[in-house]
């Protein structure tokens, strides 16, 4: 199996001998155990060194301090990283593998001459345009107009409903793409928070997109920008909880990122919403006569599980509305990871298999995930997979 | 060396494997160039990737037909360098043939491949209620064939023997391009045992393609207590109470005091920080047995001034393992590097020998961890350092030298489990005579006449001990 490098750098910046702005405590920091070669979703599909995470390390310690030049198997190697972050928790010495991964992504995002992704996913901040784009891409799809699996496209909704605030207590985080093609799962989330007993705002145009995309490409400066603006939209002292677990995990390490007391101050403001909703656990509401019938799978998204480590609560909140079961892969990565189901279709389909595999072992009716790319990856080979609080609002006896 | 697509030996082994699973891309060889061992600067020559033994045979062919030497390869964790290639051979990992062939449940019999990932292993046996018993530190991720090669133990080999006692046979390409079945599954052969000369021979003898594992019982009941003490002695002559009792514990292992502050702040199992040392034991066997024999180790260790915990459920007594067996990985939160030894000393000097460590390790002002398994004398001194640092590699291969002379000094060997590798390969002759390295080398050449498989381990014949100066990391004089 061969991971794909179409977006290529030139021949002139491949030879370019110089580092990658890795910190070099951090690069020195793995002591080659091998210990994260399981838990990394690309070795175990391979079964290559260079699809591990301690051969990626290795790859760019030849880079940073060999002087090896950047290649097409090294571009390769980082290119075909899901970062997916199963390597982190993994590791006894906790190597920040992530760090050094974005650090060399943006090193090469700056080596590189033409990567569509600097211009795609500029749309992502602008919430009209990107709305006006999905309409229209809506009624291409109706018209059969576009191989939506091929492209690991969801189908997107004609028409989304309108959410409205209802109060100052929390904010509720609704990003770009899962706005634009996943509303009713925003309204759903909604819903059971206000069961909760909490009155949500929602953001306006300013937090249109977390950046999270623009910072797994390496695209820093994009990334930054979106933060900027996202933490002035969400202003104030009331928690900001998030439904989708991408972007949860990017705002929660703004403050790493930005390095500012604000950024720090705002990310330890950030919650996944099951984290908050467990919290509240006596406020929930009571189960109505749909919920419990059903067996759910939890498939945990990486960046709930390994970067934001907060998957417990899923299962703490799922568990009073349905019968759940734990999968038996010990929270390997989907290979959905934001655009990488795009960029990488062959590796992320490998992936996936093995996932299948695991959901079919597990004997539950349907799959729950808290994290947009992996419910449109897994819906694409025909699972049926809702994000929790789906099946919670369904469950809920309003009335009761 | 640069492979273009015309060169012979490339043209051979793309006759045999698809081209996507010959890999020659120089940042790829050199990736493959080192495993868990401190050696650096390993250089590999065309990295194969068979997926059948028809496979490894051409593999092996084609190496043959140019010369070159081959090195087997697994998960690339080994500590003694053993899969280091040497001069840029062929190598042959096996990643990719980790299919559980069979299982017989009712033999206690299961086929597996060897790239299979040890724990895979047991969790794939789990419905049957047997497991493989030996379980490295690293089996979450090392490869049946590399325990096969280095002849693998674990905490769990106290009670139950190293790999050897569990494997039964092992189909086995040599360098010629035969493939040939050492051993029995049915566990009886006349003649010769050449499969207890295979196991643990390092991939002298040729390439593991699959191998028939003995699989054991799980036990009915486990205890698994966690004792602490104030000082070194009072845990080791604890241990070697315990074995004087007559009891035999599935596992004891040891981990002493800076050891215990890394591996508890990564997994957060309540071990004590201000403790010396503490011991792990488990007994296992049928309900009875294993209360009694609890709640004797219990009497000993406190008799010994030691603290007991016993552990409460098997999420607890999982943590606990997790602490012991992510103790080398979790080193680099003190040092980027460490070098490990492996030695083993008789029971009763177990005190006295690691006494001797700290002092030989402060001589040399250094820092040093022990995790180990004290039930059967296996040390694993861990000597910590910042390969950074001008003029460390001298005095870590001094101390590494010095422990290893005091351990073979109380009647020790120089490997437990890790193998001799690159490692200790210099080391041989003291711990063996010319005769016997001389019969050791005979036992080579009757499998690999021409000493094409993974040549420069193990035997000290001076063949390579330039390459092996030459991999930065290792002084003048000490591979003599």
């Amino acid at each position: 199996m061969t991971a794909k490098t179409s977006l290529g750098i030139g021949p002139e910046e491949m030879a370019s001998r110089s580092a990658l702005g890795i910190d070099t405590e951090e690069l020195a920091s793995c002591v080659s155990c091998g210990l994260c070669l399981p838990h990394c979703p690309t070795f175990r599909v391979t079964g290559e060194e260079w699809a591990s995470p301690r051969g990626r390390i290795s790859a760019m310690r030849q880079v940073q301090d060999h002087g090896m030049a950047v290649d097409e198997s090294f571009l390769a190697s980082m290119d075909s990283c899901v970062q997916c972050r199963g390597c982190e928790p993994a590791c006894p010495s906790g190597v920040p593998f992530g760090s050094m991964m974005e650090a060399t992504q943006a090193e090469l995002a700056r080596r590189r001459r033409v990567d569509w992704r600097r211009w795609g996913f500029r749309v992502l901040g602008h919430r009209w345009l990107l709305n006006q784009l999905s309409r229209s891409l809506a009624v291409v799809q109706r018209l059969r107009l576009v191989p939506s699996k091929r492209l690991g496209l969801p189908k997107i909704p004609l028409v989304q409903e309108r959410l409205r605030a209802t109060g100052n207590d929390v904010w509720l985080f609704t990003g770009c793409v899962m706005d634009a093609w996943q509303r009713s799962t925003h309204a759903s989330a909604k819903r059971v928070v206000e069961a909760a007993g909490a009155g949500v705002a929602l953001p306006g145009p300013g937090a249109a997109c977390c950046g999270a995309l623009s910072l797994h490409a390496g695209l820093e400066d994009h990334a930054h920008a979106l933060a900027a603006r996202t933490m002035k939209a969400l202003e104030g002292s009331v928690p900001i909880l998030v439904d989708s677990a991408g972007c949860g995990a990017v705002l929660k390490e703004y403050g790493k990122h930005l390095g500012t007391p604000e950024a720090v101050a705002f990310s330890e403001r950030v919650m996944d919403v099951h984290e908050w909703l467990a919290a509240q656990a006596d406020q929930l509401p009571s189960v109505g006569e749909r919920g419990q019938d059903v067996t759910v799978a939890i498939h945990d998204p990486c960046h709930l599980r390994h970067v934001q480590r907060a998957h417990q609560s899923v299962a703490d909140v799922l568990s009073r509305y349905a019968t759940v079961v734990t999968l038996d892969d010990e929270g390997l990565c989907c290979g959905a990871g934001g655009a990488y189901a795009a960029m990488q279709p062959e590796l992320a389909a490998s992936i996936r298999d093995r996932k299948l595999e695991a959901i079919n072992r597990s004997g539950a009716d349907i799959v729950a995930s808290a994290n947009p790319g992996c419910t449109i990856h897994l819906a694409n080979a025909g699972v049926d997979v809702r994000h929790p609080l789906e099946i919670v609002d369904e469950a809920i006896d309003y009335d009761g | 060396m640069k492979f273009r697509k015309a060169d012979p030996l490339m043209r051979d082994l793309r006759r045999v494997l698809p081209s996507d699973r010959v890999r020659v891309a120089p940042l790829e060889r050199s990736i493959m160039g080192r495993d868990a061992s401190i050696f650096e600067g390993g250089r590999a020559g065309p990295v194969c990737f068979p997926i059948s033994t028809e496979e490894v045979q051409g593999c092996v062919d084609a190496a043959r037909r140019h010369g070159r030497a081959v090195v087997p390869r697994g998960a690339g964790t080994g500590l003694a360098g053993g899969a280091v290639p040497l001069e840029e051979p062929v190598v042959v990992v096996a990643t990719k043939m980790n299919r559980l062939l069979s299982v017989d449940a009712d033999q206690r019999v299961a086929w597996v491949q060897p790239g299979m990932i040890n724990l895979d292993l047991s969790r794939a046996l789990a419905p049957y209620g047997l497991h493989f018993a030996p379980d490295p530190s690293s089996q979450q991720v090392c490869s049946l064939g590399g325990n096969v090669g280095t002849n693998a133990g674990g905490p769990h080999c106290l009670a139950l023997g190293v790999t050897s006692a569990h494997v039964l046979a092992a189909e086995v390409v040599l360098m010629s391009g035969e493939s040939v079945v050492l051993g029995d599954a049915d566990g009886w052969t006349p003649g010769l045992d050449l499969r207890g000369a295979y196991v643990g021979s390092e991939g002298m003898l040729g390439i593991t393609t699959a191998i028939a594992v003995r699989l054991t019982r799980n036990p009915p009941a486990v205890e698994t207590l966690l004792l602490a003490f104030d000082s070194v002695d009072a845990a080791a002559q604890t241990v070697s109470a315990v074995i004087a009792d007559g009891i035999v514990p599935a596992a004891i292992e040891m981990m002493d005091k800076n050891i215990i502050w890394a591996v508890e702040n990564f997994v957060g199992a309540g071990f004590p920080t201000d403790a010396a040392a503490v011991v792990i034991v488990e007994v296992d066997g049928l309900p009875g047995g294993v209360a009694a024999e609890a709640d004797r180790v219990a009497e000993l260790a406190v008799e010994r001034e030691g603290s007991v915990r016993r552990a409460t459920d098997d999420e607890e007594r999982a943590l606990i393992w997790k602490g012991r067996k992510s103790a080398f990985g979790a080193i680099a939160q003190i040092k980027p590097n460490y070098y490990l030894h492996d030695t083993v000393v008789p029971r009763t000097r177990l005190a006295e020998v690691m006494n001797q460590v700290y002092e030989i390790v402060d001589e040399h002002d250094l820092q040093v961890m022990n995790v180990f398994h004290a039930g059967d004398g296996n040390l694993h001194p861990l000597l910590l350092y910042d390969a950074r640092e001008p003029g460390i590699m001298e005095r870590v291969h001094a101390a590494g030298s010095a422990i290893i002379e005091a351990s073979l000094a109380v009647g020790g060997v120089l490997s437990g489990e890790h193998g001799i590798g690159i490692e200790k390969r210099d080391f041989m002759p003291l711990m063996f005579g010319e005769a016997d390295l001389d019969a050791q080398a005979r036992l080579r050449r009757a499998f690999d006449p021409e000493e094409m498989a993974n040549p420069g381990k193990v035997l000290p014949t001076g063949a390579s001990c330039a390459e092996v100066n030459a991999l930065g990391k290792v002084p003048e004089g000490v591979w003599g």
